[in-house]
């Protein structure tokens, strides 16, 4: 009898379904507003860095979910009460749209036009690429000149390796990372690492640990480690605007604690916490910040970086076929 | 010819075997089986989605059983290997997932026979297992592993059904893990953060009943045909665990078809083959 107690005692407990499951939400548009709402109350990581009321905005944004009459007007006050938490790096991705928060860079001028660099001034028609790198040698044959436009292309060492022995003559070097909207943090770190000396903790990282908005764990330090065979000893300077977003915001962080490096233009856009994902009932994803990012000092990331040297770009040089923010960063590599 | 060639390795066999009671001489025979199923499948995965994900995936399973020794008839050891793929989507059919595992698991049990007909085993296992699941629409979260390791509680039901022309073969087998070990990754974490940054704290974890528990029934049948046993049979998993405040959860319901066969295993000083066995090491 004793056995058989124990049978049935260990069945139960194995099916017995103790363990805390989430609730789920139905997919209807209150199951939805709700999944949504409790994703970025527990997981979004600026809530309390950006003084958000996100009980205000459940208010707010619920008592308008009675007049929603179909799918796009859902999709539409759902990417208006994200767009309340300003960050690029939140959007909600349904079949039919991509709800985004571009105030970042459409607020601040561009400081940016491709048409300029491309000029028989800096880098002509006659560039070479190398994996999405575009250089060449400018300021008759003093500078190197590179521009990066994603860091969602791989390169490899060889890439850098030519590209920088193609500019040995040159005594300084501009990286242009102007509308640069990021891509992979690896990318951003690799093409760092070639301006380095040393191992050196450029940065911080914290992710949620729990639902509470300042829930975080313990920072973990990111080092850019530098390259052991390829080096770039000379002056360099890296271009920027408000659209070096995200992995570029990350590629300057790590510039800004480079030996021999200046950061010239605007500040960036930010987008310092590194983006999760998540799902609603429906099926939409929701892209949220979730680990925030920090420099070496301990301080956010997120609304950006200030460069060494801030510069515009002037209309009246633009017109003239001059870019203002190479030019500075020529003067100061000098 | 083919009729001949059996008749001879019959008659072949027959004077092996004779030959072997003459000397006493014992070989343990391996029983082998080998399935593949079809699979109803649910997995949650709180790292990558809330939602539960359904799908379809097949597997693979090879499982050898033999005693520990000619003189020992009531312990057996058997392994197993399986392999298994899924592709699963969430609710809405909005995004997909891919999923890959395999599993090892060696084990004894202790063979009871109450009646005549009828054999229970009773024993444990380990396993070690390895999966992974691909949400390719996530950002920086888009796949997940699975890595665990499990001492089990395993049981064995066979009872032969004597038909007419043949003797089926019915068989129950459940297993549950114990106690183990089991990977889970950090909840809020990127695996940028965890193996790039090396922050890998809190991702090995403990398990045992408190936090894992499951459990797979599989009644198979085998039927005994001229010259071959095949097995056709149906499985349910369940098994769900929790770590770093998620709850893992996992159902399948599969259905099966193999065949099992016996086969002799030679090796070593002390197992040699006999001189009318070629081997291909010779």
């Amino acid at each position: 009898m004793k056995k058989y107690s124990l049978i049935i005692l260990l069945s139960a407990f194995l099916f017995s379904s103790c363990m805390n499951e989430p609730v789920s939400q139905p997919n209807t548009y209150e199951g939805n507003f709700q999944a949504l709402w409790k994703i970025i109350d527990t997981r979004y990581c600026y809530l309390d860095y950006k003084h958000i009321n996100w009980d205000s905005i459940y208010t707010a944004y619920h008592q308008k979910l009675p007049t929603v009459t179909n799918g796009v007007k859902f999709f539409d006050l759902m990417g208006g009460m994200l767009s309340e938490l300003k960050d690029g790096h939140v959007n909600l991705y349904s079949d039919f749209d991509v709800s985004r928060y571009w105030k970042w860079f459409l607020d601040y001028p561009s400081n940016f036009s491709s048409d300029l660099i491309y000029t028989t001034r800096y880098l002509g028609q006659n560039y070479r690429i190398a994996a999405g790198l575009n250089y060449g040698i400018i300021n008759n044959g003093r500078i190197g000149y590179i521009y990066c436009g994603s860091f969602s292309d791989p390169f490899s060492d060889g890439n850098i390796a030519n590209i920088l022995n193609s500019f040995s003559s040159c005594h300084a070097l501009i990286i242009d990372v102007r509308d640069n909207g990021g891509g992979s943090l690896e990318y951003s770190k690799q093409l760092a690492s070639y301006f380095f000396k040393r191992d050196t903790v450029t940065g911080y990282i914290r992710h949620k640990t729990g639902d509470g908005h300042s829930d975080f764990s313990n920072p973990i330090e990111i080092i850019t480690t530098a390259h052991k065979t390829i080096q770039w000893q000379r002056p360099v300077a890296i271009l920027t605007n408000r659209m070096s977003f995200s992995a570029t915001n990350d590629f300057v962080n790590r510039m800004t604690q480079a030996p021999n490096a200046i950061i010239v233009g605007d500040k960036t856009g930010g987008g310092g916490g590194l983006p999760l994902s998540s799902e609603l009932p429906n099926g939409w994803l929701v892209r949220f910040s979730s680990s925030p990012m920090y420099n070496a000092a301990m301080q956010n990331t997120e609304f950006g970086i200030n460069p060494d040297i801030s510069v515009a770009l002037s209309p009246t040089d633009q017109a003239n076929g001059i870019d203002t923010i190479i030019e500075r960063a020529i003067v100061a590599l000098k | 010819m083919k009729k001949l060639t059996s008749i001879i390795f019959v008659i072949l066999l027959n004077s092996i075997l004779n030959a072997q009671n003459g000397h006493e001489q014992k070989y343990l025979l391996t029983t082998k089986t080998n399935t593949i199923g079809f699979s109803i499948l649910s997995l949650t995965d709180p790292y990558l989605s809330p939602l539960t994900y359904t799908g379809n995936g097949i597997q693979f399973e090879h499982e050898s059983r033999r005693f520990l020794s000619v003189s020992n008839t009531n312990v057996s050891m058997q392994s197993k290997l399986d392999l298994e793929g899924g592709y699963l989507l969430n609710p809405a059919g909005t995004s997909a997932m891919t999923y890959m595992a395999v599993n090892y698991s060696w084990g004894m049990h202790y063979h009871f026979r109450p009646v005549k007909g009828l054999v229970l085993l009773a024993g444990g296992t380990w396993d070690a297992g390895l999966g992974y699941k691909d949400v390719p629409r996530n950002v920086n979260n888009p796949g997940n592993v699975d890595l665990a390791t499990n001492l089990n509680l395993s049981g064995i039901a066979r009872y032969n059904i004597p038909l007419q022309r043949r003797t089926l073969t019915l068989q129950l087998a459940v297993e549950t893990p114990v106690i183990g070990w089991m990977y889970v990754p950090l909840a809020g974490a990127s695996y940028y953060e965890m193996f790039m940054l090396g922050n890998l704290s809190n991702i090995s974890h403990f398990s045992s009943l408190v936090n894992k528990r499951g459990i797979n029934p599989k009644l198979t049948i085998d039927v005994p045909f001229k010259s071959s046993v095949w097995r056709i049979g149906v499985g349910y998993q369940r098994l769900q665990y929790t770590a770093n405040n998620m709850v893992f959860d996992r159902n399948e319901l599969s259905f099966v078809l193999g065949t099992t066969f016996d086969g002799i295993g030679f090796g070593g000083r002390l197992k040699k083959a006999p001189a009318n066995f070629i081997s291909t090491t010779e």
